[in-house]
């Protein structure tokens, strides 16, 4: 059965770093068997990589917690769906900073990832709920006509 | 010139019994090799067997600091314990690395994934992971390799990831083949992993019109390595993952199929 646009496919990985790179590769898979260039997806890896380890970090203290990443596959772009289980509030506060940032001067040493996510997609959005839960959204749209 | 005088502090870690975390500010020069020394000689051994040395505030690590170090990594592994380094700046890895350093310390990146070390190592906790994926042949190849390099990531020898590979495979495969098809359908598949082996579970929808060619392929006599003939073009598939893994059950009902199957860490 061929590929039928748009699809998603749905992760849930422990909150630890060693995961990030087999994840990252996958992602960037599936865009390759999805006729995405494999510039598109060694892109799209990085931006899975970037928020991935800003969740892992910033957003895993509990014991056990895991991180939900959402793809969902459109025949011109990918929309990505990060959600971890809620950070400190102090870290969720840098995390809404640095992507609410409107300076364009203003880049500080931490928070490189978010920007180089910022530059690497179409938009980006963080919602924090009640109890500090993130999640970021964040589409990506093909440079290339799909072949 | 005189040094600024070190910090080390020592706390426990939430929610484990043996680790220790020990965090060292400063630069350890060989002025401070004893004070090094007494925290090492401080440790409860019969309690304590794996000591996480957080590195984040360390700017500096003389050769005899790294011998302390060493020293008190032999105490415990002499009793099945180890002693690992975290958040240590890139500048003294790359040096601890030149130094050869990294053939008998572990390095981690930050505490949390030091701990997940231990938990995986000493108290054999299980990892989950889970995967819902559209019914598309093409996703295959990118499930069965993350799951094999998710394996080869956490020890499994190449033979056993390649193993586990061919079986995820087969069993999507599978579930493509019998289950509902369309870019609103999923597939989803539970991966349990421990030092000692791994669970896959495997669900899909099954579609009506192919249910009995379902019930066919599930039937009982193709799980029997006497009715199998090598010249059977249906059910190969399910015979070779039973060839390659422990334990294989099917649960199928008119509404769904599950299929569950467990295999042991071979090397």
């Amino acid at each position: 059965m061929n590929i039928e646009f748009p699809y998603k496919v749905k992760l849930q990985f422990p909150g630890d770093t060693e995961y990030i790179p087999s994840i990252r590769k996958f992602v960037s898979e599936i865009l390759q068997v999805s006729n995405f260039s494999s510039k598109f997806a060694y892109r799209s890896e990085i931006i899975v990589d970037e928020i991935s380890n800003n969740a892992v970090i910033f957003g895993c203290n509990e014991e056990n917690a895991c991180i939900d990443l959402e793809c969902i596959v459109y025949e011109d772009r990918i929309e990505f769906t990060i959600r971890d289980q809620g950070g400190t509030k102090d870290n969720v506060d840098k995390l809404q900073n640095a992507i609410k940032r409107t300076d364009e001067n203003d880049v500080s040493k931490k928070g490189l990832g978010i920007e180089i996510v910022r530059m690497l997609s179409e938009s980006m959005d963080i919602q924090v709920n009640k109890d500090n839960l993130t999640s970021i959204h964040i589409v990506r749209k093909r440079e290339e006509p799909s072949s | 010139m005189q040094s600024k005088e070190i910090i080390i502090t020592t706390s426990e870690v939430p929610g484990t019994k043996n680790v220790l975390l020990i965090s060292f500010h400063g630069e350890l020069t060989s002025l401070y090799i004893t004070k090094i020394s007494d925290v090492f000689d401080k440790i409860d051994y019969d309690s304590r067997i794996f000591v996480i040395a957080d590195m984040s505030g360390v700017t500096l690590i003389s050769s005899a600091a790294l011998g302390e170090f060493m020293g008190g990594r032999k105490r415990l592994i002499e009793r099945g314990g180890d002693f690992v380094f975290v958040s240590m700046n890139i500048n003294l890895r790359t040096k601890l690395n030149l130094m050869g350093a990294n053939k008998i310390f572990k390095f981690y990146n930050d505490t949390r994934s030091a701990i997940s070390a231990y938990k995986w190592e000493y108290e054999k906790h299980p990892e989950k992971m889970t995967i819902s994926f559209p019914p598309f042949l093409k996703m295959v190849p990118p499930i069965r390799s993350l799951v094999s390099r998710i394996a080869r990531q956490k020890g499994y020898s190449n033979r056993d990831s390649f193993r586990i590979e061919t079986i995820v495979d087969e069993v999507c495969n599978n579930a493509i083949e019998h289950g509902l098809s369309g870019k609103n359908q999923s597939i989803d598949m539970k991966v349990t992993i421990d030092p000692s082996k791994i669970e896959i579970i495997v669900t899909s929808i099954s579609d009506p019109d192919k249910i009995n060619a379902l019930k066919a392929f599930l039937k009982p006599e193709l799980y029997n390595h006497v009715n199998w003939k090598t010249d059977e073009k249906r059910g190969r598939g399910l015979e070779l993952i039973k060839m390659l893994s422990n334990e294989v059950y099917v649960d199928s009902n008119e509404s769904g199929t599950s299929v569950h199957v467990k295999k042991l860490r071979e090397e």
